[in-house]
């Protein structure tokens, strides 16, 4: 996958190198990703792109991401939301769900 | 588009065989982005790795890479350093690596102040030989070798690096990236030894049998017996004893670097040295 911006999308994965250890959903301030069911990865789980239009493109989930597997526009590919309190609100849910989306 | 590590990595090593979740992924790319902060070209850095989980960095990055055998990683590093003094040399061990077998090669290199960017991945246990105990785990905590618990004391990289006079000191977690950056950046301009203790989490082997089963639940414990040096400072001595300060611990800007002080100690020689005439030299004969 490559590392250019596919259009309209403020991150994406390469979902050949993830290992769903969490730490991508745990560092988001504005949960827009959560774990996923997924049988055919190495954990069982996967990374999913839950809510783009809440992404305040901070790059902690690329920072933090140990396989070099999820990647972030730059400002001026994609226009960032503010973090707000429903974005706050979504983020301690999903992780007070186990990093998996509220309901799943 | 996104950062690019891709030019810096060996693409058909991917993907790592780290565990998931594991520290030396977030590591290496600290490195890597602070190796393209400093300006360094791809050819003129040699990363040095011995041993152990850690011993895997070199062959994933495109640069010179040395895989070196278990603890002599400051030795080689050494070597290749005195043999090519413009090139920029980063050394890559665990915490096994450097402290226990390799221990005195790293006391040596300290003392010496070689321009090494020494980078000890601290994971307070033995990762790729199924948790036996090493010298930085803590008191109290399951190992295959310590089944009650281990009752060795823990050793501080941080102060061993001090105390055997390396010029720039610095311990940082892999919880904040950009902190990460920031210290490796400093260390690595820096001309001297620089000693980095980064402390990494190792859920599979030291977090499974004590209580830490997953990654995040790893970090949460290194957050907890870490806090920057301000804040440290300001602890009460009880509390000093279990926790460890995060930042630069030391920066000696004055000390003298070792190929430096060798080229000083190259000139005094070639001044000796007679220089034989063509005519003496025929006489001689």
């Amino acid at each position: 996958m490559s590392v250019v911006a596919p259009e309209n999308t403020p991150v994406w994965v390469d979902e050949s190198r993830c290992k769903a250890c969490d730490i991508c959903v745990s560092v988001c301030p504005a949960g827009v990703l959560a774990m996923e069911l997924e049988p055919s990865s190495t954990l069982g789980a996967m990374v999913r792109i839950k809510h783009p239009e809440s992404c305040t493109g901070c790059i902690n989930c690329e920072l933090n991401c140990p396989d070099f597997a999820i990647f972030v526009a730059e400002k001026n590919e994609y226009k960032f939301a503010k973090l707000n309190d429903d974005a706050k609100a979504r983020q301690e849910a999903i992780i007070a769900n186990k990093y998996r989306y509220p309901g799943n | 588009m996104a950062y690019n590590y891709d030019k810096f990595l060996r693409l058909e090593k991917m993907p790592t065989l780290w565990c998931w979740g594991c520290g030396d992924g977030v590591i290496l790319k600290a490195v890597i982005r602070a190796i393209e902060k400093c300006g360094w070209k791809q050819d003129d850095v040699v990363v040095v790795s011995g041993i152990g989980c850690s011993g895997r960095f070199s062959s994933y990055v495109d640069f010179n890479t040395v895989h070196t055998t278990h603890g002599r990683t400051v030795a080689f590093a050494t070597g290749i350093k005195m043999a090519n003094p413009d090139k920029h040399v980063i050394c890559v061990a665990g915490d096994g690596d450097a402290l226990a077998i390799g221990g005195n090669h790293t006391i040596h290199a300290c003392r010496r102040n070689i321009d090494i960017n020494f980078i000890m991945i601290n994971n307070f246990i033995y990762g790729l030989t199924n948790s036996q105990t090493s010298p930085t785990t803590p008191q109290g905590m399951w190992t295959v070798s310590q089944k009650a618990g281990n009752i060795d004391p823990t050793f501080d990289g941080c102060n061993l690096a001090i105390a055997s006079g390396a010029s720039f000191v610095g311990r940082e977690t892999m919880l904040d990236p950009r902190k990460l950056e920031k210290l490796l950046v400093k260390g690595f301009q820096h001309r001297g030894f620089s000693f980095f203790d980064i402390m990494s989490n190792c859920h599979v082997n030291l977090g499974r049998k004590n209580k830490m089963l997953s990654a995040m639940e790893n970090l949460d414990w290194i957050d907890k017996i870490t806090a920057p040096i301000n804040r440290y400072e300001k602890l009460s001595d009880e509390e000093k004893l279990n926790t460890f300060p995060t930042g630069v611990l030391k920066h000696d800007e004055k000390a003298r670097e070792y190929c430096d002080m060798y080229e000083d100690i190259k000139a005094v020689h070639q001044k000796k040295r007679k220089v034989i005439s063509q005519d003496d030299f025929e006489k001689k004969i």
